[in-house]
């Protein structure tokens, strides 16, 4: 055993003042700085941190982006998401192994390079996408793949890959309130300074705003019970992590809008009693944490962070930012927590709930990035900042991607039907619509006078549009996959249902199925519906169901009229045998 | 606050600050579990104690009881829910009683009794784990985990030792050891410590103490445990006239034939038995093939290859009903334990690098049939109607189940007849 201090391991110790609940953050820096962490750099944290070694690999064990074994120069990461499938994502990946001559997922044995997927970037209204060293670029096509693999045969360094393939810009469609607005930095802290806590819940509560990051919890409440806690220390915590696969509305927030998300976020902080808050940034939007931090920093110059915000004595409030590392399920707020503290991001037993037990198991606020946003300017300028005709109070963000003329950001009135959505994005040849994620919901054409509602279609964002020429068995096939990949593990229903769920959908994909595995499918679904220890069990067999239910002929044409089939191929569980038989005879 | 909760109808009393399970528990009302275990803090993984309260299911190790709680917990929906979590953590794992040590003293075994588990339906993951056995006494067979985090509370809250710990996620979880070489040997645990001995299943097992206990004193082994006769799926009905003459297949695939042996020790009674059936293919009467419609056919052994299959296809195929007799048909069985190994392997060790082998050659004749590639249990290759589990059946376990269908009653089998060793 190495006893000699790994030096990019000891950079990241200082940077995080050596405390051991940053240790998440300090392995993310060592993976970006040399796309692997070894054993000499685990050790070094390991002895520094007080922790044993196996903790430390069991965090790289759970959090995709980090790794054991040497990724190469180049870590290059596509998007599986299914809207950057639909954009070819898997066929510029599979040319880029080619021109490389490299296989998918394994790291090349020169240490150049490891073509590999991910669950979706973000990035799903410009796919397809990639991350390379951590850092994503947008609309991959043909030549860009062919331009890629030449920059890194030659080992050119990425800061001098052309520029223009890193500018991400928002598409930003449709503008209300939010989008289009006129707030000056720092209004919302004034006024909830000038008006006081009690007074702030109430125009929340008046405006309806919920929360926007899926569950829908009224905001004014969660804020009133943080602040009714009784203890010194609270938190504010935005959830950035963004994991929903179709979603990408709080990606363009923060790169665009984030004075509205850190005003909010101090707002909380101002009525909830809070002095500290931090943004909990999925690993995939790397690309945005220099630009804020550099805000964060700049806010603290003009006195809208830190001491005495304002120059109100005794208003003390600073935003820090946590990077993720890889994981759909630390969106999941509690499992969100877990990893802030440097752990496996696993659910935690609720009740009690972060609002009262969170970080550090202090109360804590947790809300979406958008959320804070709305807060802002409800509290700058009352409840009729998002107030309209409709019955539905408030706006909401919609990401749309797939099949349609505009994809990108709509800011919609809630009630809104899908009908007009479509017309908005110029969507005219719908099949289907999945409205929420892979967690949401599925409507076919004969739905489209449903509404984006919290009582009908809710949606944390995530809108995908699939054309007549889709095949839905592809898309639950895809959602199936990625819940399988994104279960943390922990509770049996959901650790085990996902691989049979996986099993059973490709198995029917592959032309094998039959009616007792739909069968199976369904009493599965529903022990898993019931049993799982959090939202993605819960959901993790929706879509294949639904699919069944509003397409079956997408999944009865594959299983034909059959009540059984073998759970493997039989020919090809004979391959090794005919193959050893063939080299016996021929010697 | 204390006060008192309703289980399924029965009002029970609850200490203040107590979970739902510590209250049943304490009231003696049984709710099943794996993970959850009184000396340490509530885990919540294992979801086998799942209840519906007012309604809405929760597990009930982690939820705090509330004065005037209405419970539902033993109901055919949940234990149905349960047997499935069961079957899943069977398929998950490698979980082959007949050979293995905490069989009779193992949790998740008895609670697949109690809750009447007698096939695994899924298919199998044929976990491929580590072993540790680099300690001296103990030892670990991680193919038998179930995730139950016992070990690692009891090391960590009772030991004050930290020694175990869960890595990965998904079908990559993983149970590690904290210590300098990631094994057992150096990690300081002992034969005495809780983490030794808090292992539900036989993943954690002692050296030199495996079988000891002779069948029949093990922890579940007696009926005093559980009184219940579990109830079997529902078996098709049989289509025949009153006296009309049963008729009966049956066949050993890959299994030992033990099976066979035990169903010949139901005795003097195979002569009544033998006036309302009558034996189509089997090898006890040595007929090779099945002669047309056949009312039952029993099926020993699990699938290794073609010839297997194509047997149990004329099974299926003429057979109103198949039953799934014995462990290799449920699971793969002992035949099952070669599935980590390669076909070419495996046929070198029979053939040319085995003991007292003359002449070495693999045999390339034709009429041979191909090995498969994994041992299989044989409802995954074709549709199984009921299943017969033991390793093998008792011969009692056999009378009542085809005395049953021959006096067309749905069959219950009492506790100690269901068996998977
Ligand atoms: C599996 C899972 C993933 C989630 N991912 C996110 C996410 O990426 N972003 C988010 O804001 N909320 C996510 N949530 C919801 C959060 O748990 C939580 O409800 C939300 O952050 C609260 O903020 P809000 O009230 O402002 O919506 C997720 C929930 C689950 C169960
Ligand atoms: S439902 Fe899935 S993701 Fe959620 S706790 Fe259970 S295993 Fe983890
Ligand atoms: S007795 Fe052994 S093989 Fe059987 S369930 Fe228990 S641990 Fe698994
Ligand atoms: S080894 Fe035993 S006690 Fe430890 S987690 Fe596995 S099953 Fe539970």
């Amino acid at each position: 055993m190495s006893t000699e201090n790994s030096s990019v391991a000891e950079e990241q110790l200082v940077k995080y003042r050596r405390e051991p609940g940053m240790v998440l953050q300090m392995l993310r820096g060592i993976q970006l700085a040399q796309n692997f962490i070894g054993p000499g750099d685990i050790e070094t944290l390991a002895r520094s941190l007080n922790l044993p070694t196996t903790k430390i690999r069991a965090l790289i064990d759970f959090y995709s982006f980090l790794h054991d074994q040497p990724r190469g120069r180049y870590a290059v990461y596509f998007s599986d998401s299914i809207t950057d499938h639909m954009l070819g994502s898997r066929e510029r990946a599979q040319q880029l192994c080619r021109a490389l001559g490299v296989q998918l997922g394994k790291p090349d044995e020169k240490g150049l390079v490891t073509v590999a997927l991910t669950s979706c970037t973000g990035l799903c209204e410009r796919g397809p996408a990639v991350l390379v060293n951590g850092i994503a670029i947008d609309r991959i096509d043909e030549q860009r793949v062919t331009e890629m693999a030449g920059l890194i045969r030659q080992q050119v360094p990425l800061g001098d890959w052309p520029l223009e393939w890193f500018v991400i810009n928002d598409a930003l469609r449709r503008k209300g309130p939010l989008l289009d607005n006129d707030l000056r930095k720092g209004e919302a802290i004034e006024r909830a300074i000038e008006i006081g806590s009690q007074q702030v819940i109430a125009e929340l509560q008046a405006s309806g705003l919920r929360g926007c990051g899926g569950a829908g919890f009224p905001t004014w409440r969660k804020w009133d019970i943080c602040r009714g806690t009784s203890t010194e220390q609270r938190y504010v915590v935005c959830n950035a992590d963004e994991g929903e696969p179709g979603t990408f509305k709080d990606r363009a927030l923060l790169n665009t809008y984030s004075r509205h998300v850190f005003d909010g976020m101090t707002v909380c902080g101002v009525t909830v009693g809070a002095s500290k808050g931090f943004i909990y940034l999925r690993h995939e939007y790397e690309f945005l944490r220099e630009q804020l931090e550099r805000r964060l920093q700049r806010r603290r110059e003009i006195n809208l962070l830190g001491r005495n915000i304002l120059g109100h004595h005794g208003i003390n409030f600073d935003i820090e930012i946590i990077m993720g590392a890889g994981a759909y399920v630390c969106g999941e707020e509690s499992a969100l927590i877990e990893s802030m503290e440097g752990k496996r991001g696993i659910p935690r037993i609720r009740p009690p709930f972060p609002v009262t037990h969170g970080y550090n198991g202090r109360p804590t606020v947790v809300n979406n990035v958008e959320t804070f946003a709305y807060a802002t300017g409800i509290v700058a300028r009352g409840p009729g900042f998002v107030a309209h005709d409709g019955e539905d109070p408030c706006w909401k963000l919609l990401s749309i991607a797939g099949d349609c003329r505009s994809p990108g950001i709509y800011e919609i009135p809630l009630g809104t039907s899908i009908r007009d959505v479509c017309e908005m994005c110029g969507a005219d040849d719908v099949q289907a619509i999945q409205v929420g994620g892979p967690g949401g919901i599925l409507i076919s054409a004969d739905e489209l006078d449903r509404k984006v509602s919290f009582d009908d279609l809710n949606t944390a964002g995530s809108f995908i549009i699939f054309d007549s020429s889709r095949d839905m068995l592809e898309v639950a096939l895809n959602f199936t996959h990625f819940f399988k990949h994104e279960s943390c593990g922990f509770c049996t229903p959901c650790r085990v249902g996902t691989k049979l769920m996986q099993a059973m959908v490709d198995k029917i994909a592959n032309g094998h199925g039959a009616r007792v595995d739909i069968e199976q499918m369904q009493r599965l679904h529903h022990l898993m519906t019931r049993a799982s220890h959090c939202g993605l069990g819960q959901r993790a067999a929706v879509p294949i169901l639904t699919t069944y239910e509003k397409f079956p002929d997408s999944i009865n044409d594959r299983v034909g009229d059959v009540d059984f089939k073998p759970a493997f191929d039989v020919e090809a569980a004979i391959e090794r045998s005919k193959q050893i038989v063939a080299e016996e005879t021929r010697s | 606050m204390s006060g008192r909760i309703r289980i399924d109808g029965v009002s029970i009393p609850f200490a203040d600050g107590q979970t739902v399970m510590q209250a049943a528990e304490d009231a003696g009302v049984h709710i099943p579990h794996l993970c959850y275990h009184p000396d340490y803090a509530a885990n919540g993984s294992c979801k086998l104690c799942t209840v519906a309260i007012d309604g809405w299911q929760t597990s009930s190790c982690t939820t705090k009881a509330v004065d005037g709680m209405v419970i539902e917990s033993n109901t055919e929906e949940l234990n149905s829910e349960r047997r499935a979590l069961t079957q899943m953590l069977f398929v998950e794992g490698n979980h082959h009683c007949p050979s293995c040590e905490a069989s009779g003293n193992c949790k998740l075994q008895n609670q697949a009794y109690r809750l009447g588990m007698t096939a695994l339906i899924f298919p199998d993951f044929t976990a491929g784990r580590a072993t540790d056995a680099t300690h001296p006494d103990i030892l670990l067979n991680r193919d038998r985990c179930i995730y139950c985090e016992l070990c690692v509370r009891a090391s960590r809250e009772a030991d004050g030792k930290d020694i175990f710990c869960i890595t990965g996620r998904s079908e990559n979880k993983s149970l590690a050891i904290n210590s300098d070489s990631g094994t057992l040997a150096d990690s300081g645990l002992q034969v005495e410590d809780a983490a030794a001995n808090v292992c539900p299943v036989g993943a954690i097992i002692k050296k030199r103490q495996g079988f000891r206990k002779p069948i029949g004193q093990r922890d579940y082994d007696e009926r005093r445990v559980h009184h219940n006769k579990v109830r079997l799926p529902n078996l098709p009905k049989l289509d025949k006239a009153p006296g009309e003459k049963v008729s009966v297949a049956t066949c050993s695939l890959a299994g030992c034939f033990g099976c066979h042996m035990s169903f010949l020790d139901i005795d003097e009674r195979i002569i009544e038995l033998t006036q309302r059936i009558s034996f189509d293919r089997s090898p006890l009467n040595d007929i090779k093939h099945i002669s047309g419609p056949v009312d039952i056919g029993l099926v020993e052994g699990g699938v290794c290859n073609t010839e297997n299959i194509e047997t149990l296809r004329e099974f299926r195929d003429n057979c109103q009903v198949l039953i799934a007799v014995g462990a290799c048909a449920m699971d793969g069985g002992v035949p099952a334990l070669r599935n980590h190994l390669d076909v070419r392997d495996l046929l070198e060790e029979s053939y040319i690098n085995g003991r007292g082998i003359d002449s070495p050659q693999i045999p390339v004749d034709r009429e041979l049939p191909y090995i498969l590639e994994e041992v299989s249990p044989i409802h995954e290759v074709v549709k199984v109607d009921f299943f017969l589990p033991g390793c093998p059946p008792p011969a009692e376990a056999f009378w009542l189940i085809l005395t049953d269908i021959l006096d067309g009653r749905q069959p219950d089998l009492p506790y100690d007849l269901l068996r998977f060793d």
